[in-house]
């Protein structure tokens, strides 16, 4: 790459971070706004027989709510009311809600405190994942501490069990997001790697 | 990129859906016979998967440069900051109808029902004029990405990324069942730029784009060009091949050929290539995808000798990444002389470039023939360049019978109308 083409991109790479730190900081702001956390946990208590209080899910396969991002929480209430994405635990749940309601129970979750890795995992299996995440971009849209972004799911410390069945349904296009990149992204990616992709990210902060 | 054959099926055996003991005992079985590697993926290993197509690492050149979010939720139209639209002097804007997230593409009935397409939200809403109050409900929903739509002989056309739907005498049976069409257009399964534009050509054929299914490939020979099909899905033909992602496209007022907007690759530069304006005048034309892009540009990742051989270069330039969607002729008579046979292009906005560019409604001038083109911004504002931020994405524009012309704005789920007073 000639120096002037990489100093370039060098300077638009810092403008772009600039601008996504401002288009965060304007987000935050945003999202504070929404959402009235007090009304969304009155809101939420039908949601925690699965998802447990302050959406500590004790259930398998059920991801836990707890510290994820507003925006994320809202956008998923809307795909599954409107039915595009379907679960069957919820049917008819959301029928009643508005657009008002999700930003309640979305801020309300967002204050809830993050979930913690259950324990150190298995090192070598981390060491995949982690090299995995890495040459996949992960970070791209996840964020380096994959805690997310706008509507992209804090998924650090997220369930090992919930973590992989989502990126399997992905990639076997059993699932979309707003658009398609999770499918672009997970296009063939074996189950082994999707494993170890989902036990590094389910023991994050270790 | 999402083979569908159908949405409703592939959700039946979601894995989400198979929460429970029996799914995470079987879960747990397949993780012991496969058995994650212990080793991390050598250097050849991802390169061996980059070229197979299995890893995104466009997406790595620049990490910051994903795309933007979408909004699924309603804005209010006092959140909606019209004060902030620019026209050229004596037009004038207002909101026309609002609530309605994902609003994209627009057609009108013989009767002044209106209908909008959308993507992500699965929904296609229908608006009818209550006394100049306008009502809108929701026709269908949970479909995928159900983003053209087009009127003809009473009826309403549908297209969900591989399936047709006809709603006959809607405008006065709106409870009409609609009849399902997919087996005759033979569309094919794949989502990624196959949300579908619809239009009736003067020949009272249904044009239908198929996209190319990537940012950069060789298209397979249903992929990648404009097709012409008898209203019933019989009897296809491919007007226009080398497409990479057309969203819009109209005939011209007075040849009644086919012009259409077309969407560059992204990830190969800032500044290129440009998005097109296109202008089929032989039937099949090849118009360079995935060779030969804008005015003449080589692609940088497949290479061949003369890229740009036999290409039909475009009628105009539609700027860098600036995602040139819906597009009409204006044939009426409320805007002044000069709009007369002229193209309204909604440029929704970049996402792939650091300086945002788009987010507005162009105007172009050419001939007839497609020569000496100008592209002349005329409904600006949606973004501030300074702060490099935007609040609208005008996806498509639709001209009334008065005159008067529409636009659809997909970011905040409203329609604006804007008119002429001299």
């Amino acid at each position: 790459m000639p120096r002037s083409e990489s100093a370039r991109r060098g300077a638009n790479l810092r403008r772009a971070f600039l601008f996504v730190s401002f288009a965060l900081a304007a987000a935050t702001a945003a999202a504070q706004s929404k959402g009235d956390p007090a009304k969304g946990e009155a809101k939420a208590k039908a949601c925690a027989a699965c998802h447990g209080e302050a959406g500590r899910a004790p259930l398998p396969m059920t991801p836990w709510l707890n510290g994820q991002l507003e925006e994320v929480t809202v956008l998923q209430l809307v795909l599954i009311r409107e039915g595009l994405r379907e679960v069957p635990q919820m049917a008819g749940m959301l029928d009643k809600l508005t657009d008002p309601d999700f930003f309640d129970i979305g801020a309300y979750y967002a204050r809830q405190a993050p979930p913690k890795a259950s324990g150190p995992g298995d090192a070598k299996r981390r060491e995949r994942g982690a090299a995995l995440a890495k040459s996949m971009g992960c970070n791209s849209c996840h964020m380096g501490d994959y805690s997310g972004q706008k509507q992209v799911p804090r998924i650090a410390n997220q369930r090992e069990d919930y973590l992989a069945a989502t990126l399997k349904a992905y990639r076997d296009n059993k699932r979309t997001g707003p658009d398609t990149s999770m499918n672009g992204a997970m296009y063939k990616v074996p189950d082994a790697d999707i494993e170890a992709l989902a036990h590094f990210l389910a023991h994050h902060n270790q | 990129m999402k083979p569908t054959i159908s949405r409703l099926v592939q959700r039946v055996v979601l894995p989400v859906v198979a929460i429970g003991a029996g799914m995470t005992a079987a879960y747990a079985l397949a993780q012991q016979m496969v058995g994650p590697k212990t080793t991390p993926p050598s250097a050849k290993e991802v390169e061996q998967r980059k070229s197979k197509g299995g890893y995104y690492p466009e997406r790595m050149k620049n990490p910051n440069l994903s795309g933007h979010a979408y909004k699924m939720t309603v804005t209010p139209p006092n959140e909606i900051p019209l004060d902030r639209i620019k026209l050229p002097k004596g037009f004038k804007v207002e909101i026309w109808a609002h609530g309605m997230p994902g609003v994209r593409m627009m057609a009108r009935g013989t009767k002044g029902t209106v209908w909008a397409g959308t993507r992500a939200i699965g929904r296609v809403y229908e608006i009818k004029d209550k006394g100049g109050v306008r009502e809108h409900r929701i026709l269908a929903q949970k479909l995928n990405q159900p983003n053209g739509v087009a009127f003809q002989g009473g009826n309403l056309y549908v297209a969900a990324i591989n399936r047709v739907f006809r709603y006959d005498g809607i405008e006065d049976n709106p409870s009409v069942k609609p009849v399902e069409m997919t087996a005759a257009f033979k569309l094919p399964p794949d989502v990624h730029h196959n949300w579908k534009f619809m239009a009736f050509g003067p020949d009272s054929k249904l044009y239908i784009q198929v996209g190319s299914p990537c940012n950069i490939c060789e298209p397979s020979p249903e992929h990648g060009q404009i097709r012409r099909y008898v209203a019933d899905g019989s009897n296809m033909e491919v007007v226009a091949r080398g497409v990479r992602n057309s969203v819009g496209f109209d005939f011209h007022p007075k040849t009644g050929e086919l012009w259409f907007t077309d969407n560059g690759r992204d990830w190969q530069a800032e500044n290129s290539p440009e998005d097109e304006l296109n202008r089929v005048s032989k039937m099949g034309q090849f118009f360079g995808f995935p060779y030969c892009h804008a005015n003449g540009i080589p692609d940088m990742d497949i290479k061949k000798k003369d890229p740009c051989k036999g290409v039909t270069l475009p009628v105009a330039l539609m700027g860098p990444h600036a995602a040139a969607l819906g597009m009409r002729f204006y044939s009426g008579s409320m805007f002044p002389k000069e709009y007369q046979d002229t193209v309204f292009v909604a440029r929704r906005g970049s996402w792939n470039r650091s300086q945002l560019f788009g987010y507005d409604v162009a105007n172009v001038r050419a001939t007839p023939q497609g020569k000496n083109a100008k592209v002349i911004p005329f409904m600006t504002g949606f973004k501030d360049d300074k702060e490099n931020k935007f609040w609208g994405r005008p996806a498509d524009v639709m001209q009334m019978p008065d005159g008067s012309l529409l636009v659809a704005d997909e970011q905040n789920g409203a329609i604006y109308r804007v008119t002429y007073q001299k």
